[in-house]
């Protein structure tokens, strides 16, 4: 069935952005508000010294300079919170805040502190840390094992083994990571550019030893996340929050481009082994994927590099094996697609040389393994869509004119190259609660404390109240983004709407049913007396056979103070399916044969991700999430001095995001599925779908143009130049 | 983010006498010396706004075109006759920046702006252009944007502009006014090399303005081929101008200087006189592009770059050769 | 450090402000005039959020100082609407959703109304060349160029 962009309900909120009107967290002022600037260290280990605040504090505007001497202690283990002693482990660390009148004033007063330090050893490279075993690859499992692939692979009738790696790469949403923290007594309100606002509430609150209901966190707007606004940000809120308490004021902290490269979290690096096992024609026996990435000194994380290994292809024997090991270096965090962007570079990029090897389509390949079931926990899907993506996008591409041999296509002094590579993403859920009401003037209104990125949350909250009524969209209200509100989802790993969907679905229907008894029961209504599930609603008008009423006449009438009702839904404990949405994308790219340079001209993808909301705004999710995986395969790296601990270039000029110039013409096609089982209303999540796979398509296809196999990212014209 | 003061100069004297001051600084675009003050690397305490100065005057001469300093680098690549007889130039101004960049940046901030190294650029890590004697991190780290030619001990850091490297190769002159006068500098001597005072860019003294820059007429075939890392917005990898004489299919003149390989605009000497009185073809375009490299000093990680010019001269030799 | 006293118009307003010397035009728009939809996302020109027109010239706000506005004309996004009448633009991305956050929104607004006042009759490598200057980490651009086209091929017929 094709999806419809056309009949989609527009973006609630565009009226709004298109003049600028809409009030992103910076630009809500707060009375008598100080502002903080950082004094960061630029030593990537060692320990502060004296510093001295003199000649900041004789400049004018400035208030006071905080250090971890004068904030209070606050004890949240496996995160660093600044300024809570003397210990650098990583260049950025902030080791004072200097608190001013106004922004410029305070960031002369951090330019004006002086603070001495003691040097101590530091690991700078990945090469030279101590590999150890997280607990966790982010939410799954750090190692797996099924069937015994070691065996197989020495028994594969073709075997192949590689090492691909990763660079570190930074989320660089456009709006910079702000807070504003107002303390009043022992009650504080936050706003924010938060993620989660109800995660951020309970951990604040846990910091200062508050009651969650006395912590109210605000974010209306967020220019963008990626990951970059949830865990990584909040050691730097608290931070900002303490210093708040400790002046008596309220306080803002804005942070600058330069500082998003160190103190909101990073893509890790990784350096991946991938070695597979396959018959002549092509079955996939064994699969081992082993790698490698860094975490800082203070914290652990891991990306769940091998999910997509697990699962995506059906083979009999896999293991799978994450080590991280400890740098001086900022923490990393979940970036769009967090393990299953990089992992699948690997995978992927291995499959096309594993087709090589056979010399089978690539496409063919994947075919040949297509996973019946998901065999890394055993369970039936509760649906694949993977088969119809790959024809569907192969289809529309024109795939089955791709010639085999490399190097084949030519225009003039481009070499032409096609590729493809798959995709999966978990279906993750969390609880989530909603309210639906309506108000005697008839409008609706859905609250749900969660947020969106940008990613269409109001549209899609007030879409699915306006379907599930039988009001129009355009009398529906939304309010998200408060702790006040019934606690919604955090923005993250593609859960938000899968997670918020059935309870906005349930109480917009509970309230329905309200309304309709309501009519019934009310001798004033033209409906009195009619059974309930005789009538119906639409276009805000209840009926009956040749009888009707407006729902607001109704709520006028017999609830002026309106009506709300309120929902919650939770993921099931043990499904006995598993979930995942699948996707194939096809790249062409176009490879100066001389010069090295790679373009992407097409981007084809198909996904089979669930129910699809709205078309419209589902499309712009996955270009969105492709252009991400355009800039982790030719654009994106965050270069670290090996010597000195820092981050080499942090400005937008250096460090590269994909421009205009750079879109591809994409190409995108929505399998729609019917997911009954799935308790989110058949919703799967889809931000990161168009990040999965990506960066191997292209790798694949500059393989195609070039017979240059790049299995290091980003691709940079030096990988093409070099002789055979 | 220090604080300074601010003048806006309505005559190129009065702009000159308020330079005396060794703290004075010049702003017209401002797109480079505003990163460069926000970053801590520029602490001027007046800042002399001469943009409203008449220096943005474009009069093209029979002999040659006098682009003045405040014009801004759209207008220029915009002008027609710019576009008609000097088309290397406009290529090189489009093939830069951003058009908000473009519209406000002025072509002598252009050649005056600071390297993009971006230990430089950090205003803090060791820097002997930024901070004299801190020591040069790049020569040891990360290099791969840095110079093959030109560098020393104590810097390697790339010169940024494309127009430079137009104006390099058509011969280009930078008209400089100082409070003694006048003077015309040669582009090739405008710019030092680092030596061990890479802190000194320029022969541009304290309180010195440049004027204009005259570019001689040229009956060339020119193009301006640039590599980089994503197609727009950023500065080059390698970039060549070349501006080639062909006269009955034999090289008269050929001029090609290259950016992203030198401490300064680099103009390729040896690849020039390999073409001088060859065949226009592409044998004595390969034959000239291998000569391009000679003399290069590779570091670390930008030892491609040896390869890459080679590849870009041969490929701008064959734009030009190839225009009618 | 004085203030220095600016007279200006901003939006067809006259308009006059007191700004530090060292103040840019982004913090004078933002800070001191509380015109926040010109938006901050790098404060080096390398992003283009803080795009806004000058005498006819599209520039980044972060890289101009407000003293420079003296007797210069300012155009920004509060000023590219007529009330409740939204530009071509603006009402092409409402109908394409061609944004997603909303902070190079505006910025990419003002950027394509200043192409299509120059260039009424862009092609699209002319519109992917020309707004290089703003980035979006959303869209991935398709629909922003697509709309920027599809409003200049309208305004070519309607003037027709």
């Amino acid at each position: 069935m094709m999806l419809r962009e056309d009949r989609s309900p527009r973006r609630y909120e565009a009226a709004l952005k298109v003049r600028g009107a809409a009030r992103f967290t910076a630009e809500i002022p707060v009375a008598s508000m100080l502002h903080a600037a950082l004094v960061l260290s630029p030593l990537p280990s060692g320990r502060v010294g004296r510093i001295d605040a003199g000649e900041a504090l004789a400049l004018p505007g400035i208030v006071r300079v905080l250090t971890h001497a004068e904030m209070p202690r606050i004890d949240r283990p496996g995160v660093l919170i600044p300024l809570q002693g003397p210990d650098v482990h990583h260049a950025g660390q902030p080791v004072a805040l200097v608190a001013a009148t106004t922004p410029a004033a305070a960031r002369r007063g951090a330019a004006s502190v002086e603070v001495a330090y003691e040097r101590r050893p530091a690991i700078l490279n990945l090469a030279d840390g101590e590999p150890f075993a997280p607990k966790t690859a982010g939410r799954t499992a750090t190692d797996s094992r099924r069937g015994d692939p070691e065996t197989a692979l020495r028994q594969a009738e073709v075997a192949i083994g590689r090492r691909y790696t990763t660079a570190t790469n930074n989320h660089h949403p456009m709006e910079p990571q702000c807070v504003t923290a107002q303390w009043d007594g022992e009650r504080l309100t936050v706003l924010t550019t938060t993620q989660a606002v109800f995660a951020h509430r309970l951990a604040i609150a846990e910091c200062f030893g508050l009651r969650p209901e006395d912590v109210r966190i605000v974010s209306h707007y967020l220019g963008g996340g990626f990951g970059a606004k949830g865990g990584a940000w909040f050691p730097h809120l608290v931070m900002a929050i303490a210093a708040a308490r400790v002046l008596g004021r309220p306080l803002r902290l804005e942070l600058t481009r330069e500082q998003m490269f160190t103190l909101t979290g990073r893509r890790q690096e990784t350096v991946q082994d991938l070695k597979l096992g396959a018959t002549k024609d092509g079955r996939l026996t064994a699969i081992v994927h082993e790698s490698l990435a860094p975490t800082s000194m203070f914290g652990e994380y891991a990306d769940a590099l091998a999910t997509v290994t697990r699962v995506l292809h059906a083979c009999p024997n896999v293991a799978t094996r994450q080590r991280l090991a400890r740098v001086n270096a900022p923490q990393p965090n979940p970036a769009r697609a967090p393990g299953e962007g990089p992992g699948s570079f690997a995978l992927e990029s291995a499959l096309d040389e594993l087709a090589y090897e056979l010399d089978l389509d690539p496409l063919e390949l994947r075919l040949r393994n297509i996973a019946a079931h998901d065999q890394h926990v055993d369970l039936p899907w509760s649906s694949n869509g993977l088969r119809e993506c790959y024809r569907a996008g192969a289809a529309s591409f024109g795939w089955a004119r791709r010639p085999m041999r490399p190097g084949s296509l030519r225009e003039g002094h481009q070499a032409i190259g096609i590729g493809m590579a798959a995709a999966c993403y978990p279906a993750y859920r969390m609880a989530s609660e909603a309210a639906v009401g309506i108000g005697a003037d008839g409008r609706v209104k859905v609250r749900c404390g969660t947020q969106d990125m940008g990613s269409g949350t109001y549209t899609v909250l007030a879409q699915l109240a306006a379907e599930a009524l039988g009001m129009s969209y355009a009398e529906v209200d939304v309010e998200l983004g408060d702790s006040l509100l019934p606690e919604g989802p955090y923005s993250g790993g593609s859960m938000a709407t899968a997670s918020f969907t059935p309870a906005v679905e349930t109480a917009a229907r509970d309230l329905r049913g309200r309304l309709l008894a309501l009519a019934s029961a009310d001798a004033a209504s033209p409906l009195a007396g009619i059974a309930p599930e005789r009538m119906s609603i639409a276009d805000g008008m209840i009926r009956s056979g040749n009888r009707s009423e407006p729902v607001s006449e109704l709520v006028a009438r017999r609830a002026p103070q309106g009506l709300e009702a309120r929902a919650g839904a939770a993921p099931e404990a043990r499904p006995d399916f598993s979930a995942f949405g699948f996707g194939a994308v096809f790249a062409e790219v176009r490879v100066d044969s001389d010069l090295g340079e790679v373009r992407v001209s097409r981007l084809t993808a198909a996904y089979a991700a669930g129910r699809i909301l709205n078309p419209l705004l589902a499309r712009s999710q996955f270009v969105g999430g492709l252009i991400w995986g355009v800039g982790m395969a030719l654009h994106e790296a965050t270069v670290m001095d090996p010597h000195l601990g820092r981050v080499v270039g942090t400005s937008l000029a250096d460090y590269l995001i994909p421009v205009h110039a750079d879109m591809p013409a994409f190409d995108i096609h929505m399998v729609e599925e019917d997911e009954p089982r799935l308790g989110s209303g058949g919703v799967k999540g889809i931000g990161m779908l168009g990040t999965v796979g990506t960066a191997a398509a292209i790798a694949n296809a500059v393989f195609h143009a070039t017979g240059r196999r790049v299995r290091d990212l980003p691709i940079r014209v030096e990988h093409l130049l070099r002789p055979d | 983010m220090h604080a300074f003061d601010y003048a806006r100069a309505t005559e190129p004297s009065q702009a000159l006498d308020l330079a005396r001051r060794p703290d004075a600084a010049f702003i017209a675009g401002g797109t480079d010396l505003l990163q460069l003050w926000k970053a801590g690397i520029a602490r001027p305490e007046l800042m002399i706004d001469i943009s409203r100065l008449a220096l943005d005057i474009v009069k093209p001469r029979d002999d040659g075109i006098a682009i003045g300093a405040l014009a801004r680098l759209s207008d220029v690549a915009d002008h027609p006759i710019v576009q008609a007889r000097w088309p290397l130039i406009a290529e090189a101004l489009n093939a830069g920046a951003s058009a908000q960049v473009r519209n406000a940046a002025t072509i002598g901030g252009n050649l005056l702006q600071r390297t993009r190294c971006a230990y430089f650029r950090s205003g803090d890590m060791p820097c002997n252009k930024r901070a004299p004697g801190s020591g040069c991190p790049a020569i040891g780290g990360e290099n791969r944007s840095h110079a093959i030619f030109g560098g020393s001990p104590h810097c390697v850091a790339t010169h940024a502009s494309d127009l430079a490297v137009a104006l390099a190769a058509l011969d280009a002159s930078v008209r400089v006014a100082g409070p003694a006068g006048s003077r015309l500098v040669g582009i090739g001597d405008f710019y030092l090399l680092p030596g061990d005072t890479p802190q000194r860019e320029t022969v541009l003294g304290q309180g010195q303005l440049i004027c204009a820059v005259d570019v001689p007429a040229t009956a060339g075939r020119a193009a301006y081929v640039k590599v980089r890392d994503r197609a727009s917005f950023e500065f080059a990898v390698v970039s060549v101008a070349a501006d080639l004489v062909i006269d009955d299919g034999i090289v008269a003149r050929a001029r090609l200087a290259a950016g992203g390989v030198g401490t300064r605009p680099w103009r390729l000497t040896e690849a020039e006189a390999a073409l001088i009185g060859e065949r226009a073809d592409a044998a004595a375009f390969d034959k000239a592009a291998a000569q391009a490299s000679n003399g290069a000093e590779p570091l670390a990680h930008n030892a491609f770059k040896v390869e890459l010019l080679r590849r870009t001269v041969r490929r701008a030799l064959q734009v030009a050769g190839g225009k009618a | 450090m004085s203030k220095t006293h600016v007279t200006t118009t901003i939006n067809g307003e006259p308009t006059e402000y007191l700004c530090e010397a060292s103040q840019s035009m982004l913090d004078v728009l933002r800070d001191e005039l509380d015109l926040t939809g010109t938006k901050e996302g790098c404060g080096s020109g390398d992003c283009g959020a803080c795009s806004i027109i000058v005498d006819d010239r599209l520039v980044c706000a972060c890289l101009m100082l407000g003293a420079e506005a003296e007797g210069r004309r300012v155009l920004t996004i509060e000023g590219m609407s007529h009330g409740d009448k939204l530009h071509p633009l603006q009402q092409k991305f409402i109908e394409m959703a061609a944004l997603q956050c909303g902070v190079c929104t505006p910025g990419m607004l003002i950027a394509a109304k200043a192409l299509l006042d120059r260039n009424p009759n862009p092609s699209e490598t002319e519109v992917r060349f020309g707004l290089a200057g703003n980035l979006c980490r959303c869209t991935g651009y398709d629909k922003i160029v697509r709309a920027v086209l599809d409003v200049a091929a309208e305004q070519r017929e309607t003037t027709r």
